[in-house]
């Protein structure tokens, strides 16, 4: 093939360009061929790609007949690739965030206990190292956010992807966190803190019940006065509980329903600053 | 009175008519409602609330899709709007691209039926992943809320899109900014797409859609 200046992978098989004729090959298997076409070119294809697979498949009718049957049974499977695999990547991305989170501390303490001793080179190499890290940091962080705004965009828009993906891996699967009530959704997160609350109580101590879990990190409750805390995140809870349904039905975006959770947070802004008027 | 009468032909296959004292936006359809509208005749309901196209057309502004051309759609959810255009390119076929597997299940169900329509389970912000796939098309529909969607609208344009072929680009500002003011939101995406195309004509989607425009520009 060394004649040839360039190699096209397509979807219907190969085209191979030689001064300007088209040698034009079809596969026997054009469900691979198909799914081999992505290209790594960046490149426009330079010739008409229809006029080339009539050239094989004979006529228009059945160029687009086949293209179209092709794709549908790509597109099945890989919807059902798509579904089962999206969530267990966010979850292993998360998990992998928490430990650069470690990582990142540990170094961070060991710096500072060299500066103490005064050992430049070394805490150079592990400022640079905590640096690398932390750019890692950033980049798994958009990676799940993309991610979640791909297959769960209302609960992406409502509380933003780290702390939707913390709910599904606390929950096991979007498919079980569409199952929950608003109410455990609240307090999702907060079970560790709920044990001890009970345990204490079993003991006859006093103990408060922790009212909030994941959700407690989202800016709308945490920049609310302790007072109406446990309100928004209520309310907060019932709309992902929504959300988190669409999301696992439908998975399409709903407009008013961020709009809602912006309104009330608005709503209490307002309360909170009325009353610290008076 | 359960009759149609068309008021106004817009354009190949989309009429204005009257049904039960009321008006609506129809596509002439042989197939099914896809998406809870409804369908009288030989006509199917274009709910502008669900379709930003149906908004466009409703607020005075067509575009003259002809039956035989070839559209890339970029973000096809469901297929809402895909179902109507399908139903207006009867001799054309739609390429439409989607990445989201749960509403691309659903606009699966559309392409089965409909031989026009070939379903692309892909990023649009990666054309070189279907240059193989998709030929040159006349026309490019973008509807994705992406921060970046004018970039990518004009990445796909280079792989696909014929010099003079048209393009709608629909725009919301939230998902473009913010907290910035619409307003500059939109100021900022012409600008942009001014670089590498035409814009024929922009406005409103109000107020059917808040806070969006659609762009309609040539290459
Ligand atoms: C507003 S909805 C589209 C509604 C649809 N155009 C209609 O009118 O029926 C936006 C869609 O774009 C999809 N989307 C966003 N970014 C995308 C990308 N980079 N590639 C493919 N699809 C994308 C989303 O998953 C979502 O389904």
């Amino acid at each position: 093939m060394s004649e040839y200046k360039s190699e096209y992978k397509v979807w219907f098989g190969r085209v191979y360009e030689k001064d300007s004729e088209l040698e034009v090959r079809k596969s026997d298997d054009l469900v691979q061929s198909f799914e081999e076409s992505k290209s790594e070119k960046l490149d426009k294809i330079p010739f008409s790609l229809k006029e080339a697979g009539i050239r094989v498949f004979g006529s228009e009718e059945d160029y687009y007949s086949s293209l179209r049957r092709t794709a549908i049974q790509i597109a099945e499977k890989e919807i059902e690739r798509e579904l089962k695999g999206s969530e267990r990547y966010l979850i292993s991305l998360l998990k992998a965030l928490d430990e650069l989170d470690l990582g990142i501390n540990l170094f961070s303490e060991k710096i500072r206990d060299l500066e103490e001793i005064k050992i430049d080179e070394n805490t150079e190499k592990f400022r640079r190292i905590v640096r690398d890290l932390k750019k890692l940091r950033r980049d798994i962080e958009d990676e799940i956010n993309s991610g979640v705004a791909r297959s769960m965009p209302n609960m992406s828009e409502i509380v933003g992807g780290i702390i939707a993906a913390r709910l599904i891996e606390k929950a096991g699967s979007l498919k079980r966190l569409s199952s929950l009530p608003a109410s455990t959704i609240q307090i999702l997160g907060a079970e560790k803190s709920l044990f001890k609350a009970m345990s204490r109580m079993k003991k006859g101590k006093k103990a408060k019940t922790p009212k909030h879990g994941i959700i407690f990190q989202h800016p709308f409750i945490r920049t609310l006065p302790k007072s109406l805390r446990g309100k928004m995140a209520r309310f907060l809870a019932s709309k992902l509980a929504i959300a988190a349904r669409i999301d696992y039905y439908s998975g399409e975006l709903k407009e008013d329903l961020f709009e809602s959770v912006k309104r009330k947070y608005e709503e209490f802004r307002e309360k909170s600053k009325a009353k610290s008027r008076k | 009175m359960t009759d149609v009468e068309i008021l106004k032909q817009i354009t190949h296959n989309v009429f204005l008519v009257r049904y039960e004292n009321r008006e609506f936006l129809v596509t002439k359809s042989k197939f099914k409602p896809h998406y809870g509208e409804r369908k009288f005749s030989d006509f199917r309901e274009w709910i502008p609330y669900r379709s930003k196209l149906a908004a466009m057309i409703l607020n005075g502004y067509t575009v003259d899709f002809r039956p035989e051309i070839k559209i890339l759609y970029l973000g096809a959810a469901s297929g809402t709007t895909v179902s109507h255009l399908s139903d207006i390119l009867e001799k054309g076929h739609i390429y439409a691209i989607e990445y989201s597997a749960r509403p691309f299940k659903k606009f699966l169900e559309l392409a089965l039926e409909r031989k026009n329509i070939i379903p692309l389970l892909k990023d649009a912000s990666r054309p070189e992943e279907y240059a193989g796939i998709v030929e040159e098309v006349d026309f490019i529909y973008q509807d994705i809320a992406q921060k970046n969607q004018s970039e990518i609208f004009a990445k796909n344009a280079e792989f696909f899109l014929k010099k003079g072929g048209g393009g709608l680009i629909m725009v919301k500002a939230r998902s473009i900014d913010s907290v910035a003011e619409p307003s500059e939101v939109f100021k900022r995406v012409l600008s942009e797409l001014e670089r590498s195309f035409s814009i024929v004509k922009y406005g409103k989607l109000d107020p059917y859609h808040k806070d969006h425009i659609f762009v309609h520009v040539e290459f």
